[in-house]
């Protein structure tokens, strides 16, 4: 005897927009493309384009800014935004006594992984589509030339190529955040404390951002997520390489299920 | 502790805690609990007979919320068995859970959602309640506890009173075979304690069985029909709160100005008494109070008054957990 999922689904999705902390996040996560685009109209490009290749390609060319902003926001924002959100997932329930609540209600423990995944990925998504969608509108508004857009290969792509092109970048970053939330909620399943899921998982990821630097270490890079994250310029490539996405969407998948399996695996033994 | 005082009472729980024909809607054996190497509860034996109402009693840190737990599938047992409502637990859990309700280790909401919000959170997770009927749930059951007038008010902003009735609310959202109490008066005023007490006979007399645990034993002694005493994680006494409070060792105080010729007439008579005062206690091992009160009017004593001394829980409590007291 269960409640219906599709109720519990909605409920968690009301619980999770609903917490002030979510959307001051997800408001100062689209501050992140108006800033840019900001930066860019005002500024001087002959100045010294700055040192991100993706940056300096939306000089004057607007639909860039979306992808820009998209794989600036990847590197700590957006898992910053994650890791919040499945810190609450289960630590944040257990500390405030919830999660008792919702055990006793009774929802199964693997469903509640389940509702618990699913509104990770939902603040997930809605904090990469807003990127992407400020982004665009920022780019368009305050940049302009959204006629086309200029590729690294220095090719020009239609706006319709290059919405495309916007939209497979967004995918593919959900995936890459995913893979943070599912390991953030298997920490959040571990303990009681919402900030050690953050410091795990956010200190976690610069640790490997760190290590993905030291060449000496070359043998443990093909197992760190952000070593795949370089791929993101590759959509503003013309042909568009496809092997560096796959490839990091594969591990960030391997991640996924590693990061769930452990959730589940705690979840159903943990004492409330 | 010494065995036999125990043993005594153990003795009078026995074959009353659990009337033969009743189904018992909760039954533990053996139930061991080890955090660590805390052992936090042991050799727990529990019997809840259906429409009982058993207050779990004993001081802080007894291992009463962990037995509740236990109870209630929420941990497993390092050792032991439950059965809850017929169902073993953890495993039974989806199944039985939607016919108990409980309030376990004080209230548990968001701060950042109103009352009702998060009592609609609460019932969306509750399969006994039909989708279409969260809404009207919760409205009931805020009225029920009295905080209707509160209910648009964030849960932060509430009393602890008013949190504690939000959760009594959460546990009471719809009707219940079994009704689990974790210190249900806790940070309430006396209004609020009365209102709990008038909750817990009213789910009595629906025929409801109530388990509340408490460290205050007036609560117990005014809410329970039964009564398991914990201490240090295990059950030192259990059974009907009548037998418990009458004890193992009667006493017959007498009201009288005579009380050295009192005295010495019972002691004459091979009757145990000591001097109390305004008069003599009598214990009543071997005689009933009428012989006493023969003994005393032919020996002449003015005898004012005279009346079995009810033992009185709390003294029983205080006889079982007190340490250096006489029961140890």
């Amino acid at each position: 005897m269960t409640a219906p999922v599709g109720r519990l689904l909605r409920s968690e999705l009301r619980w999770v927009f609903r917490r002030p902390r979510t959307l001051i996040a997800l408001a100062v996560v689209s501050a992140v493309p108006v800033a840019m685009g900001i930066g860019i109209a005002v500024s001087d490009q002959s100045s010294g384009g700055g040192p991100d290749a993706l940056i300096a390609e939306a000089f004057g060319n607007g639909l860039v800014l979306p992808i820009a902003a998209l794989s600036v926001t990847m590197l700590l924002l957006i898992p910053l935004i994650v890791s919040m959100s499945a810190a609450d997932a289960l630590a944040g329930e257990a500390a405030h006594g919830t999660l008792r609540g919702l055990l006793l209600a009774p929802v199964g423990r693997i469903r509640l992984v389940a509702v618990k995944s699913f509104g990770v990925l939902a603040v997930t998504a809605v904090a990469v589509a807003l990127v992407a969608t400020v982004g665009l509108v920022t780019g368009l508004l305050v940049i302009g030339n959204g006629e086309q857009m200029l590729t690294l290969s220095g090719t020009s792509l239609t706006t319709v190529e290059a919405l495309g092109r916007i939209g497979i970048l967004a995918g593919w970053v959900i995936v890459q955040m995913a893979a943070i939330g599912a390991i953030g909620l298997a920490v959040s399943s571990v303990t009681e404390h919402p900030l050690v899921v953050m410091a795990v998982t956010v200190g976690g990821l610069i640790l490997f951002t760190v290590l993905t630097t030291i060449s000496a270490l070359d043998w443990l890079h093909p197992v760190l997520l952000p070593i795949g994250w370089f791929a993101a310029a590759d959509v503003l490539r013309d042909p568009m390489p496809w092997d560096g996405l796959l490839r990091s969407g594969y591990r960030a998948a391997c991640y996924l299920l590693i990061g769930l399996s452990l959730t589940v695996a705690r979840t159903v033994t943990r004492d409330a | 502790m010494s065995a036999t005082a125990i043993g005594a009472v153990a003795g009078a729980a026995t074959g009353v805690g659990v009337p033969v024909a009743a189904p018992a809607a909760v039954s533990a054996r053996g139930l061991r609990k080890v955090f660590g190497r805390t052992v936090a509860v042991d050799e727990i034996d529990l019997d809840v007979s259906a429409g009982v109402v058993l207050g779990v009693l004993g001081p802080n840190g007894s291992g009463k919320t962990t037995v509740i737990r236990m109870l209630l599938g929420l941990c497993r047992p390092s050792a032991g068995t439950v059965s809850l409502l017929g169902a073993p637990m953890p495993e039974g859990a989806g199944d039985v859970l939607p016919r108990v309700g409980a309030l376990v280790e004080g209230p548990g909401f968001h701060p950042f959602l109103s009352g009702r919000e998060n009592l609609r959170r609460c019932a969306t997770f509750e399969p006994a309640v039909p989708t279409a009927a969260i809404a009207a749930t919760v409205d009931d059951a805020l009225a029920r506890v009295g905080l209707a007038a509160a209910a648009r008010r964030a849960y932060r902003g509430y009393s602890l009173g008013m949190k504690q009735r939000l959760g009594l609310a959460a546990a009471l959202l719809v009707p219940r075979e079994l009704v689990v109490l974790d210190e249900p008066t806790n940070g309430l005023d006396p209004a609020g304690t009365r209102e709990v007490r008038r909750i817990i006979a009213e789910l009595h007399a629906a025929g409801t069985t109530v388990v509340v645990s408490s460290h205050l034993l007036a609560e117990v002694e005014a809410t329970c029909t039964h009564v398991a005493v914990l201490q240090s994680g295990t059950v030192i006494a259990q059974g009907e709160l009548a037998r418990l409070l009458e004890g193992d060792a009667p006493v017959l105080e007498v009201i009288t100005d005579d009380a050295p010729d009192a005295l010495a007439a019972l002691r004459e008579a091979g009757i145990p008494s000591t001097r109390c005062r305004g008069g003599v206690e009598a214990e009543l091992v071997a005689t009933s109070a009428p012989a006493v009160l023969t003994v005393l009017v032919h020996a002449g004593v003015a005898v004012q008054e005279a009346r079995r001394r009810r033992t009185g829980l709390e003294e029983l409590f205080a006889q079982l957990t007190e340490p250096g007291s006489e029961a140890r």
